[in-house]
C-alpha cells in the first residue's frame, strides 16, 4: 500500500470555471470524468488514428474473413425465423439515426465501448458497405420483433398451454439458470441417454439445498443435453403457490402444483414429470445430514407411476447439499414467517439478502437406468405393500447413485 | 316424441330465466310455462307466464295439474354479502321447488351452480373434477348459498332418485349483455391484480351457459357437470384479451385493504366484485365429463369469449344506438371460426333428439 504513488489532482476545469477537486487516474493528467472529454478533442484536433487498445484490432485478413462469416450466419438465421421481413432501404445516414435512439438503451460504459468501437471500425474500415448493411438488417429486425413482443403480450396474443407453460417467459429467464448451470455449478450430467426421446416418463430426484435450486438445474440438464431437449415437468410443493412472484414464475416455467390428479394428467399427456419424493424434509435437510436421504413420503409418485405405467429414472444431485450451510432450524421464527421451516446458517438470516448467495460448489447429475413400471397388475396402485416395497426400492438406488458420486468426488468446490 | 313435454323455468323474470325460456319456446316439442313472482320485463312470445313465489305451497299442485316434466330451477338472487333475505329465498325456495317435483311426480331438475364452490385455494389441482370437495368461500353470498344448494342436491339425490337431476356448475360468464361478478370485474380501465400471482382462469361465454342449461332439459343428462368454455388462461391474458391494464397490488396490503374496507361497511368502495382468493389461486374445473358425458362442446373458446367481450365494451363508451360491428374482422373470423367448428361437430353428435336441437341452437 505504501509504494502507491502519490496521486495528482486534475488538471481540468469544471463547467463552473472552478478547478477539478478529484484526483486525477494513474498515468493521466485528468481524472476519470474529464480524462475522457480531453482525450477526445485532443484527438480531433490533431486527427490522430485513436490511441492504443484499438491498434490491436487493426485488420488481419484472416479475422476480417472470420467476423465476415459470423455475420453471414447471424443474417441466415434470422432470415430463417423471418423470411418476410425487409428492413427499410439502408442508408448510412439511418443507421447512425438508429444508433442514436437506441444507444440510451444501454448503461454508459457500454454505450461509450459501443462508441468508440464503432468509430475505430470507420477509421480502420475493417469493414466494407456489404458488413454495414448486415448489421442495419440485424438492428431494425431486433427493433421491429421486440416492438412486436411487447405489443403482442400487451393485447393478449400469445400462448400458454393448459398448465400455464409460457415459452416466451421461459426464454426470457432461461439465460440466468444458463448461466447458473454452466459457470456458477458447472453442471456435470451423466446417463442423460437414459431418458427416451418421447413418451410419459418419471424422474425421482434427491432434493437438498434450502432453495429448491435443484431443481431448475435437473430442468436445465434435460433442456440443454437432451437430443429432444424435453422439457421438465417439475411437481412443486403445496407451499410457493401461496408465495408471490414465485407462484407466478414456476405456472409459466411449465411446472406444477405436486397433487396425484395433476401428476396422472402429465404423464397420461406423455410428458416427462420430475418429482422430489423428500418434500420439505429433504431440500430443508441439516448440514450435518447432507446427503443422507429422508423418507420418500408416502409412496404417491409410486402410485402415480404404477396408474400410468410410467418408467421411472432414478435420479442423483450431488453439490446442492453444500449451496448453503444450514446449521440448525428456528421452529418458532417458521411459524412467525409462515415458512414450512426456517434455517439458520452462518450467513442466513443475520446478512439478510446475502444470505440467499449460493455458494458455487461443483454439482453432479446422474440419471439412472430406467425402473419399469408397466410389469404390474392394474390394481397395483392400491397394493399397499407394494407401493411401500417400490419406494423404498428407488429410494436405495437414489442412495447409492449418490455414495457412489460421493465417493468420487475429491473437492467440494472443484469437483 | 310427437307429444309435447311440458317445461317449467322459475325464475323466469331474471335474466338467465328469460334467455333459457326464449331458447326453449322456439323448440315445438315443448310448452313452456314461467313462473316468477315479478313481472316479466319484456314479453317472451309462446311462454306460458305465471306469477307466483316459488315458495309458495301450492307449487306442487301447479305442477300436477299442469303435467310439469321438466323444471330447470333458476330462482337465485345473487349477492354479493351474506344476507338473510337471499339465504331464505336460495336455500329454502330450492327446497321448496324440489319438494313440490318429487310431490309432483316431475321426472328431471335442471339447475345452475359454479365452480366458485370448490373453492380457490392454493392445494388445488389444475383441474377440479366434479367430485372435489366443496370448500368454496362463506364469505361471498352467492358462493356460500350455492355451496348450500349442492349439499341439498346431493341429499335429494339420494332420497329421489326416480327423478333425474342435473347441476351445471359454470365458470366466470362473460359477455355483451350478462351481469356477472367477471363482467363487472373488467368494467374499469386498471384492474386490481395482486403483484407476482397470476392463475389459470377458465370463463364461458354467456350464449354457451343458456346452450348448456337448454342441452341438459332436451337431453338425459344425470350428474353434476363442470361446463366451461376450451381453453384456460392466465389472468394478466385475460385482461389483456379484454382490452383492459392490470394494476398490480402487494398481495398483503389488498387483503388488509378489503377486511378494512370490509368491516367499515363501505360496500360501495370494496368493488372489487371477485374475492382476492379467487385471482390468487386457480380455480379450473375439469370439463372432460361435460365433453364425454354430456356430449356438449361450447361455441366459444375462452379467447374467442373474451374478444368478443372486447369488442362490446370498447363500443359501448360511444353514443352509439346499435353497437356498430361492421369493421371488426377479428369478430367475424371468430365467429366463422366458431360455426365451422361447430358444423364439424354435428354429425358426431348421436341422440334421437337431433333434429329438434337445430332450432335449439340457431344463433
Amino acid at each position: 500500500m505504501s509504494d502507491e504513488p502519490k496521486r495528482i489532482l486534475c488538471m481540468a476545469l469544471t463547467q463552473s470555471g472552478n478547478p477539478c477537486k478529484k484526483y486525477a487516474l494513474l498515468g493521466s493528467d485528468y481524472c476519470g470524468v474529464h480524462e475522457k472529454a480531453h482525450n477526445g478533442s485532443h484527438r480531433e484536433q490533431t486527427g490522430e488514428e485513436p490511441p492504443a487498445g484499438t491498434t490491436d484490432e487493426v485488420p488481419d485478413e484472416e479475422m476480417r474473413h472470420s467476423l465476415m462469416k459470423e455475420l453471414d450466419e447471424l443474417l441466415e438465421r434470422v432470415r430463417s425465423l423471418a423470411p418476410d421481413y425487409t428492413p427499410p432501404p439502408f442508408s448510412a445516414h439511418r443507421l447512425m439515426e438508429l444508433v442514436e435512439k437506441n444507444i440510451q438503451k444501454f448503461s454508459p460504459e457500454l454505450r461509450l465501448g459501443i462508441l468508440e468501437k464503432l468509430r475505430g471500425s470507420i477509421n480502420s474500415d475493417l469493414l466494407d458497405i456489404d458488413t454495414w448493411k448486415g448489421i442495419w438488417y440485424m438492428l431494425n429486425y431486433t427493433l421491429e420483433y421486440q416492438g412486436e413482443i411487447i405489443k403482442r403480450r400487451m393485447t393478449g396474443e400469445y400462448e400458454t398451454d393448459e398448465w400455464g407453460l409460457d415459452m416466451e417467459y421461459l426464454n426470457t429467464i432461461r439465460p440466468f439458470f444458463d448461466f447458473m448451470y454452466t459457470k456458477y455449478w458447472r453442471v456435470e450430467t451423466t446417463g442423460i441417454e437414459n431418458i427416451p426421446e418421447n413418451g410419459r416418463t418419471m424422474l425421482v430426484v434427491n432434493h437438498s439445498g434450502q432453495l429448491p435450486w435443484d431443481g431448475s438445474m435437473v430442468a436445465m440438464a434435460v433442456m440443454r443435453e437432451h437430443p429432444s431437449q424435453r422439457l421438465v415437468r417439475t411437481l412443486f410443493a403445496t407451499w410457493f403457490p401461496t408465495l408471490p412472484f414465485f407462484s407466478e414464475m414456476f405456472v409459466k416455467c411449465g411446472q406444477v402444483l405436486a397433487t396425484e390428479d395433476n401428476g396422472i394428467r402429465l404423464l397420461e399427456q406423455d410428458e416427462l414429470v420430475a418429482v422430489y419424493p423428500e418434500g420439505y424434509k429433504g431440500v430443508g435437510k441439516l448440514f450435518k445430514e447432507r446427503y443422507h436421504l429422508a423418507r420418500f413420503g408416502r409412496g404417491g409418485f409410486i402410485k402415480m407411476a404404477l396408474k400410468t405405467r410410467s418408467p421411472i429414472i432414478p435420479v442423483s444431485v450431488v453439490g446442492a447439499e453444500e449451496t448453503y450451510v444450514s446449521l440448525t432450524k428456528s421452529p418458532s421464527m417458521a411459524k412467525l414467517t409462515g415458512f414450512p421451516y426456517f434455517p439458520l446458517s452462518p450467513t442466513f438470516p443475520w446478512l439478510g439478502l446475502i444470505g440467499f448467495i449460493p455458494i458455487p460448489t461443483k454439482w453432479y447429475i446422474d440419471f439412472g437406468e430406467p425402473v419399469a413400471m408397466d410389469c404390474y397388475e392394474d390394481e397395483a396402485a392400491n397394493d399397499l405393500m407394494l407401493v411401500s416395497q417400490l419406494t423404498d426400492q428407488v429410494r436405495n438406488i437414489v442412495q447409492e447413485m449418490i455414495y457412489k458420486r460421493l465417493s468420487m468426488r475429491r473437492s467440494v468446490v472443484f469437483g | 316424441m310427437a307429444e309435447t313435454k311440458v317445461v317449467l323455468v322459475t325464475g323466469v323474470a331474471g335474466y338467465w330465466g328469460a334467455k333459457v325460456a326464449a331458447q326453449l319456446v322456439a323448440n315445438p316439442g315443448f310448452h313452456v310455462l314461467g313462473i316468477d313472482q315479478e313481472k316479466l320485463e319484456q314479453e317472451i312470445k309462446g311462454l306460458d307466464f305465471i306469477q307466483a313465489d316459488i315458495r309458495n305451497p301450492l307449487l306442487g299442485e301447479l305442477l300436477k295439474s299442469e303435467g310439469v316434466d321438466t323444471v330447470c330451477h333458476l330462482a337465485t338472487i345473487e349477492s354479493a354479502q351474506p344476507n338473510e333475505a337471499a339465504f331464505d329465498f336460495n336455500i329454502m325456495g330450492t327446497a321448496k321447488v324440489f319438494g313440490a317435483c318429487a310431490q309432483a311426480g316431475v321426472k328431471k331438475i335442471v339447475t345452475k351452480s359454479t365452480t366458485a364452490v370448490y373453492g380457490a385455494h392454493p392445494t388445488n389441482s389444475a383441474f377440479l373434477r366434479e367430485e372435489h370437495p366443496l370448500k368454496g368461500s362463506t364469505t361471498y353470498g352467492y358462493t356460500r348459498d350455492m355451496i348450500e344448494i349442492e349439499a341439498f342436491c346431493n341429499g335429494f339425490r339420494l332420497q329421489v332418485p326416480d327423478i333425474l337431476l342435473t347441476v351445471l356448475r359454470f365458470p366466470s360468464i362473460v359477455g355483451p349483455t350478462a351481469d356477472t361478478p367477471m363482467t363487472r370485474f373488467l368494467k374499469e380501465p386498471l384492474i386490481p391484480v395482486l403483484l407476482g400471482f397470476d392463475p389459470m382462469m377458465q370463463v364461458i361465454h354467456e350464449d354457451d351457459v343458456t346452450g348448456a342449461l337448454v342441452n341438459a332439459i332436451v337431453n338425459d343428462v344425470p350428474g353434476i357437470f363442470n361446463v366451461a368454455a376450451e381453453g384456460v388462461v392466465p389472468l394478466s391474458k385475460l385482461i389483456a384479451l379484454a382490452g383492459k391494464i392490470p394494476l398490480p397490488v402487494f398481495h398483503l396490503f389488498a387483503y388488509w385493504g378489503a377486511s378494512f374496507l370490509g368491516s367499515s361497511k363501505m360496500k360501495s368502495l370494496s368493488s372489487i366484485p371477485i374475492e382476492l382468493d379467487y385471482i390468487r389461486y386457480a380455480w379450473v374445473g375439469d370439463i372432460a365429463r361435460m365433453r364425454d358425458e354430456m356430449q356438449f362442446m361450447p361455441h366459444y373458446t375462452a379467447e374467442e369469449a373474451l374478444r368478443e367481450f372486447a369488442g362490446y365494451q370498447r363500443m359501448s363508451i360511444y353514443k352509439t344506438d346499435s353497437a356498430n360491428l361492421a369493421y371488426d374482422e377479428e369478430r367475424l373470423r371468430d365467429t366463422i371460426e366458431r360455426r365451422r367448428r361447430a358444423a364439424e361437430r354435428k354429425p358426431t353428435v348421436t341422440g334421437e333428439n337431433e333434429p329438434e336441437m337445430e332450432g335449439v341452437f340457431d344463433e
